[in-house]
């Protein structure tokens, strides 16, 4: 029989912490957020491949991507609203994907709220400077050279 | 032959010799000297071919050191009272064979996580039977009772059997990624139980149930680890049972 | 110390726990003690089914069902209480139908019923379909249905709290208080496991329903939580033991662990063969073969083996045949006891046959009861407020041998008797004061066993007694086997008193409560064997190769047990001497035998008899 006590392991945390459920909430956020996280990966998976298509496989491909073929994009109605649907609904997916994640990973309630506030504030900060460049994307700035700019400029 | 001389028990089956193992505990002796510390402490026990962890604590507890703390009852996986985790995963310390968990490396014995430990191998059991009461695990009917029995057809009765198995042993929740942060997560066998009530065909409460688990803390948390199918010794297939009581929130939903 | 008020105290969450407390919860102020998470109670073990002449596949009526109750406890039976029992199986199948109990159904929707050991048609004719179930898990469904609606009446449950002592306001232990005086059960001592305080219960009725004592054996499909913690706690206080002589051995535990596998097995066409392959039951029992009640394919199986037909290398055991069924149908009937023999053995039932033997699985004796539920303290007076159901109890509805699934019956019918018979005695009841010192004497045991300082183990004494329980007091019996066991119990007694526990810690010191646990086993094997050695006659579950006929002249009656102080007028004999010469109705159960500072004490009780004339029993 040998018996050997070994180096103590970093301790549990307070084995005896008591139980307590916190406030419930019944509302149906959680399961439209679910249904929501599933609809937008459908969607999101249409616009970025059709983004990525048309950026790089389309014509002369990546060589063509220059000022003048992003500035004319963001011209078109179309992509106006191509790149506005990509944008609030990646920025919407993520947040709420990093969202479950704090809730997964931190266990402290202070923590929980600091990581939040810091997410809510990257989202809307981040999404309102892209919704504010696609619609106020100059593409014919004055003084550059023609040969710069789409073709719409002239 | 005297009826003195009666055999006792036969012995085991298929040969298979004794060896030694080295089990390796996890120990939490809070009134001893080590006080609040949780440490590791190591046994060799021999034990025979088909022991199973459960023999080799108890061997350990009946000859070595009688402060090592577990539960433990019916020792054939149907009371759920030893589950714990070996080798780093939950499973039933009566069922898992010594010989089936590699047992020329020490073997590593834990209480299962995200409960409160009291003492070794023993948690807090409250939080987990709190939520299982949580979500009404009882029939809830309407009207006057039959008086005779009432109808269920055999396939109505096999839509839920397979959550009909659950001994609430902990093993699912206790191994759920989720569960382990701050436990408030339902947990998959308060889901499981609930699933149990909200397929039965005699029962009226789905509505309620499903209310209760669409909570933030509900269903929806559930990520899909598949770490209970694996830890559940009744071999529920517990993820696919909180799939399909999303499901049934979903198309009640919408 | 707490101390708590309750109109109803029920000991033990078990089947027979949880049914009287759906009863009484409902109309009184009621608590359940229980030593384990009321779901970890050994019920949720049982498989096979629960019978009731439900006549849902086939004929079948409760008259019937009342004989083979009667004939297959060898006429041991109270034949009132098999009525009450068969007669009320049918509303506690239903009811636990209504309570939300998933049975297994037929094609039309109804609760399917299956073949069991024993239970015939038309007294004896062949086997009948009369078991309800759920699966080979019905008793499990039992167990979670019952705590399923004690969720739902919001019953209270103190879970993990060990109860150690019974109060009742006469010392009933000196055997002086005279019949007829009016004794009143007035609380309990219970020990807080996960704390170690001290917990005394007061209250109007108490319900004892603790369950069996199958560690007494080595080989046994019990929990080892199944210590006889309540028939030992009454036996001490002086109340008797009933009939603890019959213990039953089921034919087919897992061989070398005696886990359970169902006699359903069995009842869906399983065949028992020895080692030349032989359907050997066909000699035994001609008519319906390897569904003959337990006690005596058990016998049979081991003679089978003693006779050298066993299999195996070592010729020990007998193999269960289910190779012969589809796989589709074990799956479907059988799945858990295949994943026994899968887990455990390594064996493939559908390919393989499995490995038995007979295992310790069934105390039929226990406190002796009438049907109300009432805990008798001599052959005909009740203690007021005190009340026993289910296997701890003897009421006596399975005589010498229980048949198969007639457990769970019990539970069900006499667990919701005793519920309302324990709430309607407390609405006009009054509590009775407890002594000051009513938990003293727990404290005084719990210190004493927790300071005592290096001893013997546990764990070896335990060992030991289950070891010549197992050599001496098993399937087959005789007179020396028996004094020698009793002899090993009287050492072990003495060794008992040098027992310490490593463990001096209060909180959830399982080490102090197993020495507690021994203590119990110690005196229901006592009793057991005291029982046996004086029944000279063989008779269900017991039987004595030296007495191989049942002797209704002398031993038709229950044996009582009780335990009662050394007076200085014994005879210095103990039983090992007893005479062989003999035997009249008159000194039939008139054994004393003496321990080292107590004495055990025979007595009798008639049986019941209303319909059936005992028989001869042929199957």
């Amino acid at each position: 029989m040998t018996t050997t006590n070994l180096p103590t392991q970093p301790t549990l945390p307070n084995p005896r912490d008591a139980y307590k459920r916190l406030k419930t909430t019944r509302s149906n956020f959680e399961l439209y957020g679910w249904v929501f996280m599933r609809a937008s990966g459908v969607i999101l998976l249409v616009l970025i491949f059709g983004h990525l298509f048309v950026n790089l496989m389309v014509g002369d491909g990546v060589h063509a991507i220059d000022f003048a073929f992003v500035g004319g994009k963001l011209t078109n109605p179309f992509w106006q609203v191509w790149d506005l649907m990509m944008l609030w609904l990646a920025m919407m997916h993520g947040t709420n994907g990093v969202r479950t994640i704090i809730n997964d990973y931190a266990e402290r309630p202070l923590v929980r709220l600091w990581l939040k506030i810091a997410l809510y504030v990257a989202f809307v900060v981040v999404t309102v400077l892209g919704t504010l460049v696609i619609f106020t994307f100059d593409a014919c700035p004055s003084g550059a050279p023609a040969d710069l700019l789409p073709s719409i400029c002239s | 032959m005297t009826a003195t001389l009666e055999t006792s028990a036969p012995a085991a089956i298929g040969e298979i010799p004794s060896f030694d193992v080295t089990i390796r505990l996890r120990r939490y002796l809070p009134e001893s000297e080590h006080g609040e510390e949780s440490y590791w402490e190591e046994f060799v026990v021999p034990v025979h071919g088909t022991d199973r962890v459960l023999d080799a604590l108890h061997k350990i507890k009946w000859e070595h050191d009688g402060s090592l703390t577990f539960r433990r009852s019916c020792a054939h996986g149907v009371c759920g009272s030893d589950a714990m985790r070996i080798n780093g995963r939950n499973r039933l310390a009566c069922k898992t064979l010594l010989k089936d968990v590699n047992p020329d490396k020490p073997i590593t014995v834990e209480p299962i996580k995200g409960l409160p430990v009291i003492k070794d191998l023993v948690v807090d059991m409250e939080p987990f039977f709190a939520s299982y009461r949580e979500i009404m695990p009882f029939l809830i009917t309407t009207g006057n009772e039959p008086s005779g029995e009432r109808i269920q057809s055999a396939e109505q009765r096999e839509r839920f059997d397979d959550t009909t198995k659950c001994i609430l042993c902990a093993a699912c929740t206790s191994s759920c990624p989720v569960f382990w942060t701050d436990g408030q997560y339902f947990g998959p066998a308060a889901i499981v139980n609930a699933h149990r009530f909200i397929f039965d065909s005699r029962d009226e409460g789905a509505e309620q149930r499903l209310e209760i688990l669409n909570d933030k803390e509900g269903v929806w948390r559930c990520r899909t680890t598949f770490n209970c199918t694996e830890a559940c010794p009744r071999g529920i297939e517990v993820t696919k049972a909180i799939q399909e009581v999303k499901r049934a929130m979903i198309t009640r939903a919408f | 110390m707490q101390t708590h008020q309750y109109d109803v105290v029920i000991v033990g969450a078990g089947g027979a726990g949880m049914r009287a407390a759906l009863e009484s919860s409902g109309q009184v102020r009621t608590a359940v003690i229980s030593k384990l998470y009321p779901t970890r109670s050994h019920t949720g073990a049982a498989q096979g089914g629960m019978c009731a002449a439900l006549a849902n596949v086939e004929e079948d009526n409760w008259e019937w069902h009342t004989f083979d109750t009667v004939k297959g406890g060898d006429y041991l039976v109270d034949q009132d209480a098999a009525e009450v029992m068969a007669k009320e199986a049918i509303d506690a199948v239903l009811d636990l139908e209504r309570m939300g109990l998933p049975f297994n159904r037929t094609p039309e929707g109804k609760i399917d019923q299956r073949r069991f050991g024993g239970h015939t048609r038309n007294h004896g004719e062949a086997a009948v379909r009369r078991s309800c179930y759920a699966a080979d898990r019905t008793g499990h469904m039992i167990l979670q249905t019952l705590y399923q609606n004690c969720v739902k009446q919001d019953v209270e449950f103190f879970n993990e709290f060990y109860v150690l002592d019974l109060i009742v306001d006469h010392d009933l232990s000196a055997g002086n208080v005279p019949d007829g005086e009016t004794v009143n059960a007035t609380g309990v001592v219970a020990y807080d496991l996960a704390t170690g305080e001290i917990h005394v219960f007061q209250a109007k009725a108490i319900i004892f329903a603790t369950g069996g004592a199958g560690k007494i054996f080595k080989t046994t499909s019990n929990a080892h939580t199944l210590t006889g913690d309540g028939m030992a706690l009454a036996y001490r206080r002086g109340l008797p033991l009933e009939d603890m002589e019959f213990f039953q051995f089921h034919p087919t535990g897992l061989a070398g662990l005696g886990i359970l596998l169902s006699e359903a097995a069995r009842g869906e066409g399983g065949i028992l063969r020895n080692g030349d392959g032989e359907r050997f039951m066909e000699r035994y029992a001609p008519t319906i073969k390897d569904l003959a009640p337990r006690d005596i394919v058990a016998r049979s199986m081991a003679n089978e083996v003693r006779e050298g037909r066993g299999a195996g290398p070592n010729k020990d055991y007998v193999l269960l045949d289910l190779t012969h069924l589809e796989p589709a149908h074990i799956d479907a009937k059988l799945p858990d006891i295949t994943e026994f023999a899968r887990t455990y053995l390594g064996i493939e039932p559908y390919t393989e046959p499995i490995p038995v033997y007979p295992t310790a699985h069934y105390a039929m004796g226990g406190i002796p009861t009438n049907i109300e539920g009432e805990v008798l303290r001599n052959e005909t007076d009740v203690v007021n407020g005190l009340y026993a159901a289910g296997e701890v109890a003897c009421v006596s509805v399975h005589g010498s041998n229980r048949l198969g699934t007639n457990s769970l019956l019990d539970i069900n019918v006499f667990g919701k008797r005793a519920g309302r018979a324990a709430a309607a005695y407390a609405k006009t009841a009054q509590f009775r004061d407890l002594p000051e010192d009513a938990a003293a004497r727990t404290i005084a045991q719990l210190e004493e066993m927790r300071e005592r300082p290096d001893g013997e183990r546990v764990s070896d004494v335990r060992t030991d007694l289950q070891v010549t329980m197992d050599m001496n007091a098993q399937v087959f019996r005789t007179h020396e086997s028996l004094t020698q066991a009793a002899k090993d119990i009287r050492e072990l007694q003495a060794r008992f008193k040098n027992v310490s526990v490593q463990d001096k810690g209060r909180m959830f010191n399982t080490d102090l409560l197993e020495a507690l646990e021994l203590g119990f086993l110690l005196d229901i094997a006592e009793t057991v064997v005291v029982g046996a050695l004086n029944r000279k006659e063989s008779r269900g579950g017991h039987f004595r190769e030296d007495f191989p006929d049942r002797d209704d002249a002398n031993y038709m009656r229950h044996t009582m047990a009780y335990r009662r102080p050394l007076d200085g007028t014994e005879a210095a004999t103990a039983l090992a001497e007893a005479e062989q010469g003999d035997i009249a109705p008159e000194n039939a159960f008139t054994h004393v035998s003496d321990f080292e500072n107590y004495k055990v004490v025979l007595g009798s009780k008639p049986v019941t008899m209303t319909r059936y004339e005992p028989m001869e029993r042929k199957y």
